[in-house]
């Protein structure tokens, strides 16, 4: 059974989702000393009663940092750990050793909530840039559940006007490694009416 | 819905099947039922001589007239459910309710918070239909996983970081 689909209306924003990566990669390797980087995985329309299985997020415990735009408030970033990739994370930009197992101090979960806020500000700035009107993201929110339970609520503005979902979905890698952290952007049915228009318009100026 | 009632020799063993955002399943003694959920809300409907009952991940509370996912929306889900268990043998008047989630994810604001619309529109359109409620785990700020054995008619509540319950 086909769970997710790269149509064309998917194919036509993701030069605009790319660069939006691009900025946020950027970022991140100034934030880290120049060791991380994003790429755009896939822009993704899916079936709402797939989603968690396309997206693999099963039952397994993740760290989270999420943030919604203050003007539109149904898109959503989510910046996504394991347990051990996040702790890694944070070791490395507070350079102290992680203490797996034990909770998270306050000092790592603020360093991951300004990851996502570094993150979350370049993708918004990229696209604020690509559609001409402000796209301001809210405040982080440092997260720890089930990815599922997070990404349903953050899926609820889409579950309103839709069926399916769109999802854009960005990987990180270090050197050649690809780590197991993801960023998702899940952009409102309006925020997704902009970039269409965007992209509309781009063609109509070079055809 | 997902038929999940027939059993072959293999399938003796009970077996768990995960249900969607939006999707409905049968269960029986053969057949445990899970969900993952933060503010959509599970409605497990029992019939407990039968041991048969089914499951709805609702999304929404209302369909403002859509019914292409009736599982999706409070208002359809519900009379869905009694619809297809009437239809398996079921008396509407031996059916039960057991309800989870409706969380707030998002502490303080953040995306559309519809958790507690969720679980109003359930329970109304539960009491609409004459269907009593057994048990319920519903609100607060964090995910949930549940699992649903109709052999018993036990819903199991798993929050992250606190010891598992069952209703």
């Amino acid at each position: 059974m086909t769970t997710s689909t790269n149509n064309n209306r998917t194919a036509t924003l993701e030069p605009i989702f790319a660069a939006a990566t691009h900025e946020a990669s950027t970022a991140m390797c100034r934030w880290t000393n120049g060791e991380i980087y994003l790429t755009l995985d896939e822009v993704l329309e899916v079936p709402l009663d797939h989603v968690t299985q396309v997206l693999q997020l099963g039952d397994d415990l993740l760290t989270m940092v999420a943030l919604d735009l203050l003007s539109d408030p149904g898109t959503v970033i989510l910046l996504i750990f394991d347990e051990i990739n996040g702790r890694q994370l944070a070791s490395a930009l507070l350079r102290q050793p992680s203490d797996p197992g034990t909770e998270w101090s306050e000092l790592e979960k603020s360093a991951l909530t300004e990851t996502g806020n570094i993150l979350g500000c370049a993708y918004m700035n990229a696209l604020t840039k690509l559609v001409g009107r402000p796209l301001v993201p809210s405040p982080p929110y440092f997260i720890q559940d089930y990815g599922a339970s997070v990404v349903q609520q953050a899926l609820m503005a889409q579950a309103l006007e839709s069926d399916s979902v769109l999802v854009c979905r960005t990987g990180f890698h270090r050197k050649d490694e690809q780590l197991n952290w993801h960023v998702l952007l899940l952009p409102s049915v309006h925020l997704r009416q902009l970039l269409e228009n965007v992209t509309a318009h781009a063609s109509a100026n070079n055809g | 819905m997902s038929n999940t009632a027939t059993a072959s020799t293999e399938e003796k063993l009970a077996k768990t099947l995960s249900v969607g955002m939006g999707q409905a399943m049968l269960g029986d003694r053969n057949t445990r039922l899970s969900a993952i959920l933060g503010s959509c809300v599970a409605v497990v409907l029992w019939h407990p001589r039968l041991n048969l009952g089914a499951m709805a991940h609702v999304v929404l509370p209302d369909s403002h007239g859509k019914s292409e996912m009736p599982a999706k929306f409070a208002d359809t889900a519900v009379p869905y459910l009694v619809r297809t268990l009437e239809s398996k043998g079921c008396n509407r008047s031996g059916l039960m309710a057991k309800l989870a989630g409706g969380a707030c994810m998002f502490k303080g604001g953040g995306p559309l918070q519809i958790g507690d619309d969720n679980i109003a529109a359930c329970r109304t359109h539960l009491q609409r239909l004459g269907i009593p409620i057994a048990a319920e785990d519903l609100g607060g700020t964090g995910g949930r996983k549940v699992t649903m054995d109709f052999t018993n008619g036990s819903l199991t509540v798993e929050i992250a970081g606190r010891v598992s319950r069952v209703i």
